[in-house]
Formats: C-alpha cells, sequence, structure tokens
C-alpha cells in the first residue's frame, strides 16, 4: 500500500459534499473508501477484505458488496480478475484523480470560510 | 501671512481624529453582532483605528500651535503623536495574523515583535531630535536618526502592508459571495490607505504632500466606514443589498399541486 488513508479526513468531506445536496460519488463515504483503496492498491488486486478493513465502521459487507456490483463493475471502474479480488481500471483512475481534487476543493473552501468568519 | 494653508491642515487633521474614533466606537459597540471566532480581529480593528484618532489628536493641536506660532508646543505634540503613531502597527499586524492563521498566540508573539520595532523608533527619535519648518501650509519635522528612518519604513510599514497585500490576494483570489467581498476586501483597502498615507504624512519634507496624505488618510477613513456600513444607494448600486426576505413558511407541495391543477385544466380547455 502506497500511503495510509486518513478515514476521518474522508468521512469529514464526504459530510461536507453532503451538506450541498451532493449524496452520491464524492458525497458517499463507502464510494470515496471503495476508490482510494483501489488506487493505493494500483496495480495489485485489491482483496475484497482490503476495502472491508476501512469500509467496516461504516456499512456491512452486503452494502459494500452491492456498491462494488452496482457502481464499479457496472461503469467499468474496477475489473474483478478473481473471486473477491479486483483492479481498478484507466476510468477507475480518472474517477480516483476527481476524488483527490474534490477534497483539495474541500480543504480549500473549508480555509477560506475560517478566514472570512474571522474577519469582523 | 500663513493663514488658509494651515487652517486647512488643521481642519483635515481635526476631521481625521474625530471620524476615527467614531468608527472606533461605532465598531467596538457593534461587538455583540460578531461570532467569538471575529472578536479578537475586531477589538484589534477597534484599538487599530483609536491609535489612528490619538496620532492625529495632537497633530491637530499641533498645527494649531504652529499657526499661532507656538513652537515649543508644537514640538511637544510631534513627541506625543509619535508614541501612538509607532504602535499603529501593532495591532494592524495582530488583526492579519489572526486572520489568516486562526492563532491568538502566534498573532500576539508576531505583534509583541513589531512593539519592538516601534519602541526602538521611539528610541532613535527621541536620542536623536527633529528639525522643524513652519510653512504656509504645514508644520514640517524631519527626523535627525537614519536608522529611526529605516527601522520605521521597513518595520513599521512595508512589513505590514506586505501582509495586508497577501491577505487582500487570498481573498480575491477565491471565488466568493460579491456581498462578503465587498465587506472583506474594502475594509482591507481602507486600511492600508489609511496606514500607507500617515507614513506619508510622516516621512515627507514637502509641506503640500503633507496635506495631500492627511486628506487621503481622511478619505480612508471614510472608506472603511463605508465598507462596514454602507448606505443603501450604494449597496443597490453595487448589487450587494442583503436579503430582507423572511422564509416562506407554507408547504410547498401543495402550491406546486395546484399549480399542476391550473396548469391541467388550461390544457383541458384547450382540448
Amino acid at each position: 500500500m502506497s500511503e495510509d488513508i486518513d478515514v476521518e479526513l474522508e468521512q469529514e468531506v464526504a459530510e461536507f459534499y453532503q451538506s450541498l445536496g451532493i449524496n452520491q460519488g464524492p458525497g458517499d463515504i463507502q464510494y470515496r473508501l471503495i476508490l482510494k483503496v483501489l488506487e493505493n492498491n494500483d496495480p495489485d488486486i485489491t482483496k475484497f477484505s482490503d476495502i472491508r478493513n476501512y469500509t467496516d465502521q461504516f456499512a456491512d459487507r452486503g452494502s459494500i458488496g452491492s456498491k462494488m456490483k452496482t457502481v464499479f463493475q457496472l461503469e467499468g471502474l474496477v475489473k474483478k480478475v478473481k473471486r473477491g479480488g479486483y483492479v481498478i481500471t484507466d476510468k477507475g483512475i480518472i474517477a480516483a484523480s476527481f476524488l483527490k481534487t474534490t477534497t483539495t476543493f474541500y480543504k480549500k473552501t473549508k480555509r477560506m470560510c475560517e478566514i472570512i468568519e474571522r474577519m469582523p | 501671512m500663513m493663514v488658509s494653508g494651515l487652517l486647512l491642515n488643521i481642519t483635515i487633521c481635526f476631521a481625521i481624529t474625530l471620524s476615527s474614533f467614531a468608527f472606533a466606537w461605532v465598531l467596538a459597540r457593534s461587538e455583540p453582532e460578531h461570532g467569538d471566532k471575529s472578536k479578537p480581529a475586531l477589538w484589534a480593528l477597534v484599538i487599530f483605528w483609536t491609535l489612528v484618532g490619538f496620532t492625529y489628536l495632537p497633530t491637530t493641536i499641533r498645527m494649531i500651535a504652529a499657526y499661532t506660532q507656538n513652537y515649543g508646543l508644537d514640538q511637544m505634540m510631534y513627541n506625543l503623536a509619535a508614541i501612538p503613531f509607532a504602535f499603529v502597527s501593532v495591532p494592524l499586524v495582530y488583526f492579519i495574523i489572526y486572520v489568516i492563521v486562526g492563532n491568538k498566540k502566534v498573532s500576539g508573539y508576531v505583534s509583541f515583535v513589531f512593539m519592538i520595532f516601534g519602541s526602538a523608533y521611539l528610541t532613535f527619535l527621541y536620542s536623536n531630535g527633529v528639525n522643524s519648518t513652519v510653512t504656509e501650509w504645514a508644520s514640517l519635522f524631519s527626523v535627525n536618526s537614519d536608522i529611526a528612518i529605516s527601522i520605521y519604513l521597513m518595520g513599521l510599514f512595508v512589513v505590514p502592508t506586505a501582509m495586508i497585500l497577501g491577505l487582500l490576494l487570498i481573498i480575491l483570489l477565491q471565488r466568493v459571495p460579491k456581498r462578503l467581498r465587498y465587506r472583506t476586501t474594502l475594509p482591507l483597502v481602507a486600511i492600508s490607505f489609511v496606514f500607507d498615507f500617515m507614513l506619508t504624512d510622516m516621512i515627507t519634507n514637502i509641506d503640500i504632500m503633507q496635506v495631500f496624505a492627511r486628506l487621503f488618510v481622511l478619505i480612508g477613513t471614510v472608506q472603511a466606514f463605508l465598507a462596514y456600513f454602507p448606505p443603501l444607494t450604494l449597496q443597490e448600486k453595487l448589487g450587494i443589498q442583503e436579503y430582507q426576505f423572511d422564509f416562506y413558511e407554507e408547504d410547498d407541495e401543495t402550491e406546486h399541486d395546484i399549480e399542476d391543477d391550473i396548469g391541467d385544466e388550461g390544457d383541458d380547455t384547450n382540448v
């Protein structure tokens, strides 16, 4: 694994997007974590248990499984290469880099809001 | 002989004194409207404007003294005005660092450094003395100490001005609502106006330039006032008026249903 995933930050970012009315994608903590794990493991195979290490505190096994099927596999963001083993596709990398910009946007906006909040 | 120019100078100084004190007072009174996070910055601003007022109060007396040719009082008031003037950058630096970083301790330490700068400036100023000239327009003092002038330029003015510009840039580069942008940038522009023309005022050797610098300090004070309390006409012109609407409390669903019904009926009649 190249870098650790900051679960708390991801949750914070997801809550921020939810507060803007964006509940899917960037506003969905499950989506964020799954994509992060897949990206970190690239180009190796990501095991379902790797993902569950992070997502267990938010969602049960079933909902992660169905998200993998109905979102990631359906849209071609991952390829299932064996039972419980996934590899991220090029399209998946695009999604992951978009996710990164959402984190940057969140940080920038938060910093700006705090500056304005402190201006009398 | 030296009548009109000095009289104008006195009037401008007096106007600056009054308006900056009034502004500081109004700001201090608006304290309950501000959140806990913006209160330290608010008090720094109040102190800043009070110091501006305390700089121009002795300056007014100084100009009157020059007008009545009482040169002893003139010099005494110059020395008195130098004290609040030397520390005017302290609350300003505190304000900027606090707004950017958000840490009271850090901004406290940084502004303490500027307090040392201010004290150093005063020490060199008082130990080396000044030369005075009174002209038709102004009473000018030239500082004998080169070190005092350097401290004053670099420490007291260039750095805080750069900080203001930095904060301005941060805000201008972001996409924020127009009203917020007006509220945040105009006070900064006004402060840098006042701050930099105070420098010009104190350092210049040309009498007309002193009068003009003071005029711009006055303009800056008015600008700051407009930033916090924009008159309605200005708000309308800039499109920054605050919304006066109340929340619509009725159930939206029913309204849509009614509209749909009306629409349907309209369709029916057409058919």
